[in-house]
């Protein structure tokens, strides 16, 4: 809590997610229920008007929060699995491992992030699963490099060297001695992964690769509304400031604990 | 130097090789029989077996891997599921639409991220200003400040034409109006991102004694800012244009997507839609190269700019 900032990332998030939850509650309408009345304009009946299968705008933008937050969480959370021990024994270890492994992550850094989500997506199918696991194999190699960077650092400290004087074995030094002073880092890492896990989620399937239709999803409602931006501005333009909201709320909490 | 250039040559070279391979049997062992996605479902047995020996599909997947690599090496990237068209000329037409978008973007980032953080009258009341844009341009997906901007430019001002794209010899004039707003979604990420290595990297060097001296002989704020200040903290800055050339991809592909413009992320994400393999594996390796090369390229730009790290040692 470094920095006043963080308390309106917080906040954001709390409520975010508290949409999330409450969603069932919170919908003024069934979100998956068409009607006659198609891409109506605002009114009392339907705050933010209907989409082109008269379905009421503002329970679909709701009901997308619960499908970005699992896809962010869960890629945040499969990139940090694979990234803190890529970085934390390349850092730690130095030597060959770690030539071979930074190797590996600039590689793996300069590669094209989105279109390799592309790709793979298209091949293995998009559901809730395949875009957790292709958002985090895409997404790892920042955490492991700055992970690598801060190990790095510690592992020159005096009570590292303490502790490999005392003959204390690799592991036992990564996991009593490095990783606590890694934890910050990696905790505000792990926000900001959660806000380009949604930002990459909602592109995804702004280009048609996100999870299928008719799930209320931000990206696809964005890019179904596009076309009718002339009739109902809010059928595109309510689910992309949603999802801005949702990166920028988890964006603001990582980048104030720097 | 030079080893250092060829040591990442061999590097982009072997990436190349792996990336491709690991695209072809992929594609081919997942997306099913493209004989049957070229005909429909209700295809005959006959016609399915004639057209996989036209194409070649019947043969084993590491012989159809090497014939893709011989003929891409030579230029022939075989022709497209859905128009029949040769791949290499479809992609030929769409190198410089991306490019130019690409370069524009990049110009238009770095130069604003420069200027809006070294201008002294701005750095203090301003600030939050400056601030605000960055996050605004690092958040909010790209997707979301394009669809913005046709609402309000062309939907509501009538301003600026809402998609499409016109070739220079339709007129500067036009070409350039299509450009601006594509150019002004791709920028947005990167200017946001340019300024806060930038504006890190210039308030460590202000601190400087060097810009004491200058400040000291009485030059002006501005001079000492633009003229001794910001040569110094760029540095970082054209690191990070090529370690960000992958990102600049997506949203190439992106905002490509949105304006309908004829580059190289439509071509993929069309092909992507109607699983044209041929056009998706060539542009998707040629975008994995391209972008490999790219950060070799700022590696060596670096390395001419920046004597410590020619020889690592």
């Amino acid at each position: 809590m470094r920095r006043p900032g963080c308390w309106i990332g917080v906040s954001l998030v709390t409520f975010v997610a508290a949409v999330a939850v409450a969603a069932p509650a919170l919908a003024p309408q069934n979100p998956y229920a068409s009607g006659v009345d198609m891409l109506a304009l605002p009114s009392a009946a339907h705050w933010l008007g209907t989409d082109d299968l008269g379905r009421d705008v503002l329970s679909r933008v709701i009901y997308g929060a619960r499908a970005s937050l699992p896809i962010g969480l869960g890629g945040a959370l499969v990139a940090t699995a694979i990234g803190v021990p890529i970085g934390l024994i390349a850092g730690t270890l130095r030597g060959a491992t770690d030539v071979a492994l930074a190797a590996l992550i600039d590689l793996f850094i300069a590669l094209p992030g989105l279109v390799l989500a592309l790709i793979i997506t298209v091949m293995v199918g998009a559901n809730l699963r395949n875009l957790i696991l292709v958002l985090g194999f895409v997404m790892w190699p920042p955490v492991a490099r700055l992970v690598r960077g801060q190990a790095l650092a510690l592992r020159e400290a005096l009570f590292v060297e303490a502790a490999r004087a005392m003959g204390g074995k690799p592991l036992w030094i990564i996991w009593r001695h490095i990783w606590p002073g890694v934890l910050p880092v990696v905790a505000a890492q792990f926000s900001i992964s959660v806000s380009f896990a949604i930002f990459t989620s909602a592109s995804l399937s702004f280009l048609g690769l996100g999870i299928p239709p008719p799930a209320a999803d931000w990206g696809g409602m964005v890019r179904a509304g596009y076309d009718y931006l002339a009739i109902n501005p809010w059928f595109s333009l309510a689910p992309g400031a949603a999802v801005s909201l949702a990166v920028m709320a988890f964006y603001i909490i990582g980048r104030s604990f720097r | 130097m030079l080893r250092l250039i060829v040591r990442r040559i061999l590097l982009m070279l072997a990436i190349a090789l792996a990336v491709s391979a690991l695209l072809f049997f992929t594609v081919t062992r997942l997306l099913g029989s493209p004989a049957e996605m070229m005909l429909g479902q209700d295809a005959s047995p006959l016609a399915i077996a004639r057209l996989n020996a036209q194409y070649g599909f019947d043969r084993p997947a590491v012989i159809q891997y090497l014939h893709w690599l011989g003929g891409a090496l030579t230029g022939d990237l075989g022709r497209s599921y859905t128009t029949q068209q040769s791949v290499a000329a479809a992609i030929a037409a769409r190198v410089p639409v991306t490019l130019e978008l690409s370069l524009w973007s990049v110009a238009l980032a770095v130069t604003a991220a420069v200027v809006s953080n070294t201008i002294p009258a701005m750095r203090r009341p301003l600030q939050g200003v400056v601030t605000a844009v960055n996050l605004v341009g690092i958040t909010v997906p790209n997707f979301m400040l394009g669809v913005s901007l046709i609402f309000i430019l062309s939907v509501k001002l009538n301003l600026l034409p809402s998609t499409g794209w016109v070739p220079w010899s339709n007129g500067i004039g036009a070409h350039l109006r299509h450009m601006i707003m594509p150019v002004l979604t791709l920028s947005a990420y990167y200017f946001g991102a340019f300024s806060i290595v930038y504006r890190a990297e210039y308030q460590a060097v202000i601190q400087r004694p060097f810009i004491q001296v200058a400040r000291a002989k009485g030059l002006g704020e501005w001079r000492v800012a633009f003229r001794h200040a910001a040569p110094n903290a760029i540095l970082p800055v054209i690191t990070f244009v090529g370690i960000s050339i992958g990102q600049l991809t997506g949203g190439a592909v992106v905002t490509e997507t949105i304006f309908s413009m004829p580059g190289m992320g439509r071509l993929f994400v069309s092909s992507i839609e109607s699983r044209d393999f041929p056009v998706m594996l060539a542009v998707g390796m040629l975008i994995v190269v391209g972008v490999v090369f790219a950060n070799l390229l700022a590696d060596i730009g670096y390395g001419i700019v920046n004597p410590q790290i020619r020889d690592p040692s």
